[in-house]
């Protein structure tokens, strides 16, 4: 998942909080041996070697990348999970070091989920083209995991998975759990924003660590898969609360997708949300 | 716009396998919290009354940095007793202005009703953690009416151990305060004048109050959480109150010495002294309090002792019990218990034919005393998360002269003036 | 005379506290209940300031928790 991931639980005793513990550790790591994309062997591997082949995927598999394929559409093109190898070109460390269109278009060649034939459970890639679930794989954990601790127990839950957080129910003696969202170098003196949440998921999207800055320029860490080049004008972070954590991690990318329309799409989504520019 | 939202939610279930899940509730905490208070305060017998306001406003900064500023006004009016004790005549005195004079009849506790004034006072705390385990408190506080001043600066440095169970903390605060008394300061134990003489008054005074507090808070298990202070105050300078007066008492009868008027001119129909109270007086309390958490319920008690140099001992006992009603109402009854003795120069009246002591007042709040708050109080919570709250207490002050303070004939009346007092306050706690 | 025993009872009291507390306490997992706003020392602290400036004015004592936001002209 590439960040520290806790559980919160607030259960009777401690035999049934080690098993959720065990629970939610086990599914986290089930998803991540099988979709990350640096690890040999899994399907994700399977597919991304294929070689122009045709690859048959399990139910899980074929369910994530219908999944992919709907945020394809309703985001016009900008959420695509084949626009992964556009990292060959841009490295996000702080740096001012922006790289050449020329590389940019040609490494553009090999990205675009419209090339991909997905018929289920049949997808074939193009040879030179990836796909990367990291845009949905941390928010899915979070769901899943959680549905395997309400299945359990009905004990409130927080599960905090690198800012993408999901509460299944409230401590009884507070309303809500007190989760605290990062406030960005240049807010720095102001209050700290902390949310109450009782029920429900926040996902935050933001570049506040991943970035180049050049001539002034700030370039957020998300990529326009349509043009190569980082959105302009994006907000530094948006945070959404939705029922589950997909769907407060999608609305929270799509966000920031819009660039400088993003809270006019949060707006009409008719959802809470908190933007950070 | 298309609800992209609705597709989602669509798209998010097929993936999910899941067909219900409950809805999100996620509220963001405010940046300022207010907490605002109306306070009526009326004595029996038309005496002290006090509508006042007050708000403090908090401000939560990242790292635990915390900004409280306050604000209180008062107004007050009513009469309060100058210090002279009732006979079965008429008394007539010059008022503080010095331009006029007021009588009071016959058989009743003398009461001044010329004050109203109304109280402006600021408060400001900054508080921030240095290190891991310390935490600094800086604050001003600063007041005014139309005949006082005052201002203050404070300081508090705590620490915790023991697992952040165990915090120790040291604070000192110190104060100017300045009066300005309509007509000016008289010079203790003159007489009161005639109307229009201002011969006995002096520049207006200032005092200066020192305190230094040092505590223990213990966490001693999951529900039960104590405090034991100990403090130690030092005020010195002008510590009269410049319009209380003591009167002379025959030795034999123990009514007010009638005093011969100047012809022509209005003034006190009997001998009337400024009262006189040493330039210093020293504290030390030791206050003590523990909350107690009984499944929902929590009882919170404090016991204060203090004693000082004016040689006042009081005790005070206080116990608050919050009683939940379900999950956002509570009912809190409040029991308060005080006791004090007499300041060693504190008598009634003085008694005429002995030697004029250095030190004498007449201020009943210097007397030995009962008092009892018997209060209680209604909360309740809305749905955004903000409280109100009403309470409703009485407070009843009942005093005794020991023998040994009367003059002549005073045993049997009524001297120590003991009055009730409602309290009722609302209040209302929101964010912002 | 009495200042002085009173001083010492309070250094002893407290001595005794500091150094007989390391043992009491709870772990930083069981403080769910002393972190409720009810159980503050100081929970609601406008009302104290009210009852502290009542009181302060109606008798002779002030303090023991603090101090205040200040004196006024009403003793």
């Amino acid at each position: 998942m590439g960040s520290p991931c806790e559980i919160l639980t607030k259960a009777a005793d401690e035999s049934l909080a080690r098993e959720l513990v065990d629970v939610v550790a086990s599914e986290a790591w089930r998803i991540e041996d099988k979709f990350s994309r640096y690890l040999p062997g899994n399907v994700v591997a399977r597919i991304n070697n294929s070689n122009g082949e045709a690859i048959e995927v399990d139910d899980e598999t074929a369910n994530l990348l219908e999944f992919a394929a709907s945020l394809f559409d309703m985001s016009g093109g900008r959420f695509d999970i084949t626009s992964g190898v556009l990292r060959k070109a841009w490295v996000f460390d702080g740096s001012d070091r922006i790289p050449d269109d020329k590389l940019v278009q040609s490494i553009l060649e090999n990205v675009g989920w419209r090339k991909v034939a997905w018929e289920r459970p049949s997808l074939v890639l193009r040879p030179g083209m990836q796909i990367d679930f990291g845009g949905i794989g941390k928010e899915y954990a979070v769901d899943k995991a959680a549905g395997l601790v309400i299945e359990k127990s009905a004990t409130p839950t927080l599960l905090n998975f690198g800012g993408d957080v999901i509460a299944t129910g409230s401590p009884a003696e507070s309303n809500g759990w007190q989760v605290g969202i990062e406030a960005s170098e240049t807010a720095a003196g102001t209050a700290q924003r902390v949310i109450r949440l009782s029920q429900g998921a926040l996902a935050t999207s933001g570049d506040a660590r991943r970035f180049i800055l050049k001539d002034g320029v700030r370039y957020g860490h998300i990529l326009d898969p349509t043009t190569g080049w980082p959105l302009k004008r994006a907000p530094r972070s948006v945070t959404v609360a939705a029922d589950t954590c997909t769907e407060a991690g999608m609305l929270a990318t799509l966000a920031m997708l819009n660039g400088a329309g993003a809270e006019e799409f949060l707006q009409a989504q008719n959802i809470q949300f908190w933007c950070q520019r | 716009m298309n609800s992209v939202a609705v597709s989602l939610a669509t798209a998010t279930c097929a993936l999910l396998g899941t067909t219900t899940t409950s809805p999100v509730s996620a509220q963001e905490e405010p940046a300022w919290e207010f907490n605002t208070a109306l306070l009526y305060y009326g004595e029996s017998d038309d005496r002290v009354q006090d509508i006042s306001l007050n708000v403090l406003a908090q401000r939560n900064f990242v790292d635990d940095r915390i900004l409280t500023l306050g604000l209180a006004v008062d107004s007050l009016t009513g009469a309060t007793p100058n210090g002279a004790t009732p006979f079965d005549g008429p008394q007539t005195f010059t008022s503080p202005s010095g331009l006029q004079v007021w009588t009071s009849p016959a058989g009743e506790i003398p009461l001044d009703d010329s004050f109203l004034d109304t109280r402006y006072a600021i408060t400001a705390n900054w508080q921030q953690p240095f290190g891991r385990l310390n935490t600094i408190n800086a604050g001003l506080s600063a007041s005014n009416e139309f005949d006082y001043l005052h201002l203050g600066a404070n300081l508090k440095l705590s620490h915790d151990l023991n697992k952040r169970n165990t915090t120790v903390s040291i604070a000192l605060a110190v104060a100017r305060d300045e009066l300005t008394p309509i007509g000016g300061i008289p010079v203790p134990l003159s007489p009161m004048p005639d109307v229009g003489d201002l011969s006995n008054r002096t520049p207006d005074k200032s005092k200066d109050i020192l305190d230094v507090v040092l505590g223990v808070t213990q966490v001693i298990n999951r529900n039960l959480l104590v405090q034991l202070n100990y403090s130690f105050s030092d005020a010195s300078g002008y510590l009269n109150d410049p319009y209380r007066i003591i009167g002379i008492a025959d030795p034999v009868s123990g009514d007010p010495v009638v005093r011969t008027p100047t012809p022509g001119i209005p003034g006190p129909s009997h001998e009337y002294l400024f009262e006189s109270r040493p330039a210093e007086r020293t504290k030390h309390v030791l206050y003590g309090q523990a909350k107690y958490y009984m499944d929902g319920k929590v009882l919170n008690g404090s016991y204060r002792y203090m004693t000082d140099d004016w040689d006042i001992d009081s005790h005070t006992v206080d116990l608050r019990y919050r009683w939940p009603l379900g999950d956002s109402r509570y009912l809190e009854p409040h029991l308060r218990f005080y006791t004090q003795t007499h300041a060693e120069f504190y008598r009634p009246s003085i008694d005429g034919g002995s030697a004029l002591p250095s030190y004498a007042s007449a201020d009943y709040r210097l007397g030995e005393f009962d008092a009892i708050t018997v209060g209680l109080k209604y909360g309740w919570e809305t749905a955004s998360g903000n409280e109100w709250s009403a309470r409703l207490e009485f407070y009843t002050v009942d005093g005794t002269v020991p023998a040994n303070l009367l003059v002549g004939d005073q045993a049997g009346r009524k001297i120590y003036p003991d009055f009730d007092a409602i309290i009722a306050q609302f209040s209302y706690r929101f964010g912002k | 005379m009495r200042c002085k025993v009173v001083r010492s009872a309070a250094i002893c009291v407290a001595a005794v506290v500091v150094s007989g507390c390391s043992t009491m306490g709870v772990e930083a997992w069981e403080r769910d209940v002393l972190a409720m706003d009810e159980m503050q020392l100081v929970s609601d602290p406008v009302e104290i300031a009210i009852d502290d400036h009542i009181y302060f004015s109606k008798e002779a004592s002030s303090g023991g928790r603090g101090f205040g936001g200040g004196g006024c002209g009403c003793n």
